[in-house]
């Protein structure tokens, strides 16, 4: 029988509380959950048949929501669904050869929590707007001094549309600065991903002290108030999902 | 889940439905830019892959040119020669693509941080 991988935690300070909180949950497929220690890190774990795992709606949220309980009382390093390992040694060997590495993880993301922030815009009114600006742009010289021939008009095209380019992602860099501007009072350490899709401009994680979800919404108010025309999306609070760093070996 | 995640959505953009649309779309760019190679479509499956990468080539060309012709270093010269060139890749590609019957969807790849290439 494999064993199924859900969450990676410390149990120092309150094993009882953890024992206790694992008596009132079940894994996937109602299995029984259990931990695998190595010193004071734990695995939580359930029993389950390689064959039995779908990776199905009902299993998946099934497994995020049980990260997600445990998340509340503790500090976890959630695992990736589908993290299968043959036996309870192994799960021990596994904790034993990347003890540091877990260590150093739970230590920085120790009672904080994440939290998503998308920005929206209405794409053909903020290329519009940009698209003003980047015509805007004086041509050099060397363009506009030559005699027309379809080469020039061709590369001139081009020169419009990369400066367009520039433009739009000068646009979304500034707004990104001055989120973090704003966020910097929650001392957050943050990741920010551009322009996702054509109306997604920001997607960004946060990592935050748990208390600070409401001074958290309270930025994202002051921000949505300074930019009318765009939509956030705060999301929270998760389990640390994108503040993982361990290949685990 | 345990309540509602969202806690702040705001602004006068409609997300829910654009959201989804926008992740239903970039699904099923990413499902239709596998390469599906079986012993029958060799030929056009190999083409496509080839295709894709020279595309990805042409617009990091065509990207770095325009940085160079946006700095203001090149002459008259250099500018006619470059729009010569970089309008008949173009054309070339164009060529490529409708003689393997495939669009600028098909050669579209995601490239992480830096977007789709289409």
């Amino acid at each position: 029988m494999d064993k199924i991988i859900y969450a990676i935690l410390s149990v120092k300070e309150d094993p009882e509380k953890l024992m206790a909180q694992l008596n009132t949950m079940k894994g996937i497929l109602e299995a029984d959950l259990y931990i695998v220690s190595y010193e004071d890190i734990s695995a939580v774990v359930s029993d389950i048949n390689r064959s039995d795992l779908i990776a199905d709606k009902t299993n998946a949220l099934k497994f995020a929501e049980l990260i997600e309980n445990l998340a509340e009382q503790f500090t976890v390093i959630p695992v990736r669904f589908g993290s299968l390992v043959e036996s309870s040694d192994r799960i021990k060997k596994m904790l034993e050869r990347n003890y540091n590495k877990i260590q150093n993880n739970l230590l920085e993301i120790k009672n904080k929590v994440e939290f998503g922030l998308k920005v929206f815009c209405d794409p053909e009114k903020m290329k519009a707007e940009i698209k003003i600006k980047a015509e805007a742009e004086p041509l050099i010289e060397s363009i506009k001094s030559k005699k027309k021939s379809i080469y020039t008009d061709y590369l001139l095209n081009k020169l419009k549309e990369h400066r367009f380019e520039e433009q739009l992602l000068a646009h979304v860099d500034c707004i990104i600065l001055d989120i973090t501007t704003h966020l910097k009072q929650l001392n957050p350490i943050q990741k920010f991903k551009k322009m996702v899709s054509a109306t997604n401009i920001i997607d960004a994680v946060l990592l935050l002290e748990k208390d600070k979800k409401e001074l958290c919404i309270n930025v994202v108010n002051e921000l949505q108030n300074k930019y009318p025309d765009l939509s956030f999306m705060l999301t929270g609070p998760w389990p640390p999902y994108n503040f993982v760093d361990i290949n685990i070996k | 889940m345990t309540n509602n995640k969202i806690l702040c959505n705001t602004g006068t953009v409609n997300l829910s439905i654009q959201d989804i649309t926008d992740k239903i779309e970039k699904l099923e760019k990413a499902e239709e830019a596998k390469l599906k190679l079986t012993p029958d479509n060799a030929e056009s499956g190999l083409a496509k892959l080839v295709l894709t990468l020279v595309e990805l080539i042409r617009k990091l060309v065509e990207k770095q040119a325009m940085r160079r012709v946006d700095g203001g270093s090149l002459t008259e010269e250099e500018i006619e020669r470059l729009g010569e060139t970089l309008m008949k890749l173009e054309m070339k590609m164009e060529e490529l693509k409708k003689h393997f019957n495939l669009t600028d969807r098909d050669l579209n790849i995601n490239l992480g941080p830096l977007g789709d290439l289409m």
